[in-house]
């Protein structure tokens, strides 16, 4: 059952990832990477990591693809990209450099670091929260300060052109 | 059990389990059409009773209970097309969508103890993940009708998101802080000694106000408003669509309702001389009508009235929420 | 549950058509997707690894929370930029982007 789920999953991941990038339509191409999105999540959920998986479909579903979608709308139609004319050489480095990464992880052993935080029998939703605001808390604090930078720079970005 | 049927018996034990029955019977697929249909119904009375109306009369003896069942033939044999022009993809995609994830956010909710499609650890952050989910819909198939009106019903569902999205999670904060779970079968049974309603009743209030705005319903219709844009996103759907576009609208109703008296009112505990279920169903039932009496005594907001509120005074009231919930479980923050 | 070296392939996929979107696309949007790509790629190795160690920690989630928001907030500037160029500049090629040139 795990098997087929994670074989599912992973072909909608990536063939929603290579529609996303080479679909014509834009629009058609953030529907994708939204679809990609969701076999993320549910690869997440196949890794005991629900609250996690339902935070990126929240997240990333709910607010990035529909920003990407309204700003593909406001700008609109684009008259075609220029090609670069490097895509073999471009296909060869992604394929070398994934190889390359492949076989760092395939040497890495998962059990050679040491963590803070081990569960025993599995990572339950109360270890997770106690982890976040114990282990974490300083990081979370500095996280919420750079995500009021972004919404100011946001706010600022779309705000300097009034005068012109 | 001895395989009395031979090879016919897996078949007919999964067809007799109760989860199979659960998802098909109820709370699952056939309940919710049916209940969607009496929404519908129930919504043109109440409507219609706060101005002085009669509303469905004649579809039955029964004050017109089957009017919407008349207007579902109706609609189905209605023709079905797709506009000129227009994305098929995403036009007919889109609605259909929003009607699994409307069941499913049923799925969710806990009718009675072990009445339960889903009963998943962070059932409530699920519930709010996959509502999140309905602007992205409604701005594709505002799009893809490739029209003025239902594209500027879309972008208005997309700014109205981010009026209510922020106050509506942190309220429901709140309750996670007084139950210690997000477990909505767990959230239940820790409001044995009292209901939230009473401790929480400004995230109560907060949670109404942002869910009837997630619904679109009339404070906060504005990516439908009849009177401005001709029903704003669903304005080119024919026939069926039109009813797959209509759906999910009933079928949140009836989800949030459930989903607020799970939350505030202690789903299905009551005294015990009814049934579980039947308390469940009459909060819903009691929530329902409530946010029904909205729709027929306020004026619609404006766009830029509905974003100023949800930025300062609900996320604000939030804000004083959580504090508020921090010094009933916690207590008084000593330095 | 798949052995770690399954969900490090996928991980690995990802990367990959993440790498190969952001090389040979010159549409600002679509180079936005191509690290949003990489950016779940991380995610799912991650946790991936975290959860796939003896004995597991949470501390992979934990990690993946942070990146989501961060994700997010990326986004949200990267978005609000973009709109800004197409107003300046009536288009969003890249390579067509050479206001700052002296």
């Amino acid at each position: 059952m795990t098997d087929l789920l994670f074989l599912a999953f992973a072909a909608v991941t990536v063939g929603a990832a290579i529609l996303a990038i080479e679909a014509r339509d834009l629009v058609y191409g953030a529907a994708a990477l939204g679809i990609a999105f969701l076999g993320v999540a549910g690869l997440f959920f196949l890794l005991d990591a629900a609250y996690v998986g339902w935070f990126q479909i929240a997240v990333y579903i709910g607010a990035v693809v529909v920003l990407i979608l309204f700003t593909v709308m406001l700008v609109g139609p684009k008259k075609g990209e220029t090609p670069l004319g490097l895509k073999r050489v471009s296909l060869l480095a992604a394929m070398l450099m994934s190889l390359l990464l492949g076989m760092t992880g395939a040497l890495a052993n998962a059990t050679a670091f040491p963590g803070p935080d081990s569960c025993g029998s599995g990572c339950d939703l109360s270890l997770f929260s106690t982890s976040l605001l114990k282990n974490y808390g300083v990081p979370l604090e500095f996280m919420s300060l750079v995500m009021a930078a972004a919404v100011i720079g946001a706010l600022a970005l779309s705000k300097t052109d009034r005068g012109q | 059990m001895a395989p009395v049927l031979g090879p016919l018996q897996p078949i007919v034990d999964m067809l007799t389990s109760p989860l199979f029955l659960e998802i098909v019977l109820f709370p699952g697929l056939l309940s919710i059409a049916i209940i969607g249909a009496l929404l519908g119904w129930l919504e043109r009375k109440v409507t219609a009773r706060v101005q002085l109306r009669i509303g469905p009369l004649y579809a039955s003896p029964a004050g017109g209970i089957l009017q919407m069942f008349a207007d579902l033939i109706k609609l189905s044999f209605k023709e079905l097309f797709v506009p000129e022009n227009s994305d098929a993809f995403f036009f007919i995609m889109a609605p259909t969508t929003g009607l699994v994830l409307g069941a499913a956010l049923v799925g969710l909710i806990p009718f009675a103890p072990g009445l339960q499609i889903a009963n998943i650890e962070v059932g409530l952050p699920a519930f709010l993940a996959i509502i999140t989910l309905s602007p992205t819909l409604i701005l594709l198939a505002g799009w893809s009708a490739n029209s003025k009106f239902p594209f500027i019903g879309g972008l208005r569902a997309l700014f109205q998101q981010t009026a209510y999205e922020i106050p509506l999670w942190l309220s429901a904060l709140g309750v996670i802080m007084m139950a210690g779970t997000m477990n909505l079968g767990q959230i239940v049974n820790a409001q044995t000694s009292g209901w939230f309603i009473l401790p929480q009743a400004l995230g109560a209030f907060i949670f109404l106000v942002t869910s009837v705005a997630e619904m679109e319903r009339l404070p906060f219709d504005l990516p439908e408003a009849e009177s401005e844009i001709m029903m704003g996103w669903q304005a080119e759907y024919p026939g069926v669509l039109f009813l797959a576009a209509q759906g999910p609208g009933f079928v949140k109703l009836y989800a949030f309702s459930a989903l607020f008296s799970v939350m505030f009112l202690g789903g299905f505990l009551g005294p015990s001389f009814l049934p579980p279920l039947f308390w469940m169903l009459l909060k819903t039932l009691l929530i329902i009508v409530l946010i029904m009496l909205l729709r027929s005594t306020f004026p619609r907001v404006r766009l830029d009235q509905l974003l100023r509120a949800g930025w300062t005074t609900l996320l604000t009231l939030a804000i004083i929420n959580i504090g508020i919930t921090y010094i009933l479980v916690v207590g008084f923050p000593t330095l | 549950m798949e052995p770690l070296s399954s969900f490090f392939a996928v991980s690995v996929i990802l990367l990959g058509i993440g790498i190969y979107g952001l090389t040979t696309k010159r549409n600002a949007i679509r180079i936005l997707f191509s690290i949003e790509l990489i950016y779940n790629a991380a995610n799912l190795n991650i946790i991936a690894f975290a959860r796939l160690r003896n004995p597991p920690i949470v501390t992979g989630q934990v990690l993946v929370l942070f990146t989501i928001a961060l994700a997010a907030m990326e986004a949200a500037v990267g978005l609000s930029i973009i709109i800004l160029v197409s107003r300046l500049n009536a288009d969003i090629d890249l390579s067509k982007l050479s206001k700052l040139k002296g």
